[in-house]
């Protein structure tokens, strides 16, 4: 994990691309040119008490003068994004951290596809942008109720034209991951969504032959694992040879925060990797979402996973 | 490391300023005579940030609080992050002359030359003309605020990550002066910078 710099950003633009979904322009007021970020990355938007939102970029990633993101209003949410739809008018400045990128594209892949849900859609479009203008051979399947209720559809299909294959409820159309055919070598498949959609492309994909590596997604939401029963272990720090000792009803992240160390966190669900560690031994239980399993033997989200007995953390 | 790190570590206490001349650094210089002397300097730019990460913000003036920081700055509100050695980190300070040499690619020890702006380097006071590394136990004026040199700031991984820039062997041993407020004020860019003893 690397520290990112907190721009205050002001609100070029603010478009409702559906009635729940406000799609944002951001422009740094001083600054012709944000930091850089590739199709895939997402932005932290600070709230004004100090809680943290994470949001896919949108634009385009060679558009190094604004950053777009788009927030679903989630009236049953915990209130940010009501804040941003309610506050976040042009000439606004909000809070918005440097990208960063969990979500990438898979730089050895001949050829990639697409499934987007509702606001899913963000992180794939960006991706789009970048395989469009790259020439590189894609497809994009969108998935809403309605064309009325697809969050950036016209930019979708500007950018995607004839790759574009769209699922919607509302004309009897539900995506089946069957409509991305057999895994053949080199191709990759790139999901985000609602977590019913997630499962239905990562276990339909998987039991159709998928290599688990090539199936890519992003979750939104920590994933939901009620049975689960976190039991007490003991972290060793590598570099002092200190033990902490992890209650089953602390976390390892608040138990390294209460010593002394102070790992970014930023929604401590497991979606955002802010507080990325190394470890050296040990059974880890990954309870995460975002880190990728070629990275579980060595990494972890200290938020939410814990350890069968004991492990030694590279701190 | 100094500089902008990430808080405290284990079985160390919280930052806590201390006066600019106890320190180690101070306390050995401010017995010796010598170093450069008869300059004037100017203060080009002022930046503060409300807390650590956050990017700075240029200011057209500063409130200086002797004992403390700049009004609205980080080190002020205590929402920075920094090393837990005792030092003394009320205003920061950096030459623009170490700024225009990492735009020289001076020394060579990355890939070519990095232009760090006013602000990027994510010190309160940028000046021109003052021979920061010779000012550790001295006290000087800027404008009517007078300032003690503590030790000198070192570059850190945090700032680079923040940057995304490799500053951290470029900048080593010219990355600027912490200092203490003695006696505070308002200061304005332009302001001249000049040595008291």
């Amino acid at each position: 994990m690397t520290a990112r710099l907190i721009m205050k950003l002001r609100v070029a633009d603010a478009v409702a691309t559906t009635p729940e979904v406000l799609h944002l322009g951001l422009v740094h007021p001083a600054r012709p040119e944000l930091p850089a970020w590739t199709a895939g990355a997402h932005v932290d938007l600070r709230l004004p008490d100090g809680r943290v939102r994470q949001y896919s970029l949108c634009g385009d990633p060679a558009d190094r003068g604004r950053y777009e993101i788009a927030i679903k209003r989630e009236e049953a949410g915990r209130g940010g994004s009501a804040w941003a739809h309610d506050t976040l008018a042009p000439g606004a400045f909000a809070h918005v951290s440097a990208p960063r990128n969990n979500f990438p594209l898979d730089p050895d892949a001949r050829r990639h596809l697409l499934v987007a849900g509702g606001i899913g859609v963000t992180p794939l479009l960006a991706m789009a942008r970048a395989l469009s203008a790259s020439g590189a051979e894609y497809a994009f399947h969108l998935c809403a109720p309605s064309p009325e209720q697809a969050p950036l559809l016209a930019a979708v299909r500007t950018v995607c034209g004839p790759r574009l294959s769209c699922w919607f409820g509302s004309e009897g159309r539900r995506f089946d991951p069957d409509a991305l055919g057999p895994a053949e070598p080199g191709t990759h498949v790139y999901a985000c969504g609602p977590q019913r959609l997630m499962d239905a492309v990562q276990s339909g994909l998987v039991a159709r032959g998928w290599p688990v590596e090539r199936v890519h997604s992003e979750h939104f939401a920590p994933l939901r694992d009620e049975s689960f029963v976190p039991e007490p272990f003991e972290a060793r720090i590598a570099s002092t040879g200190q033990v902490l000792h992890v209650p089953a009803d602390r976390s390892l992240l608040d138990v390294l925060r209460s010593a002394g160390f102070d790992l970014p966190s930023s929604c401590e669900l497991g979606v955002c990797g802010s507080c990325e560690c190394g470890y050296r031994d040990g059974t880890v239980i990954h309870r995460d979402a975002v880190l990728p399993h070629a990275k579980r033997r060595s990494r972890m989200m200290p938020c939410v996973s814990r350890a069968r007995d004991a492990v030694t953390l590279d701190l | 490391m100094t500089g902008e790190t990430r808080g405290a570590m284990p079985g160390e206490t919280a930052p806590r300023m201390v006066e600019a001349f106890a320190h180690a650094a101070g306390s050995a210089a401010v017995r010796v005579p010598g170093g450069a002397a008869g300059w004037v300097g100017t203060l080009t730019h002022i930046h503060i940030a409300p807390a650590a990460s956050y990017e700075m913000e240029a200011v057209s003036e500063a409130v200086c609080v002797a004992g403390r920081g700049i009004e609205g700055d980080r080190y002020f509100l205590g929402t920075g992050t920094y090393s837990p050695k005792p030092d003394v980190r009320e205003v920061t300070l950096i030459e623009q002359e170490a700024l225009d040499a990492l735009n020289r690619n001076d020394p060579p020890l990355q890939e070519g030359p990095l232009r760090l702006l006013p602000g990027d380097h994510r010190r309160n006071l940028t000046v021109r003309g003052v021979p920061l590394n010779h000012l550790v136990g001295r006290r000087f004026r800027v404008g009517a605020v007078i300032l003690r040199g503590g030790r000198l700031n070192f570059p850190c991984r945090y700032l680079e990550e923040l940057l995304g820039m490799p500053v951290y062997l470029p900048l080593y041993n010219r990355s600027g002066l912490n200092c203490g407020i003695e006696s505070g004020g308002v200061i304005r860019p332009g302001d001249a910078i000049a040595l008291l003893d």
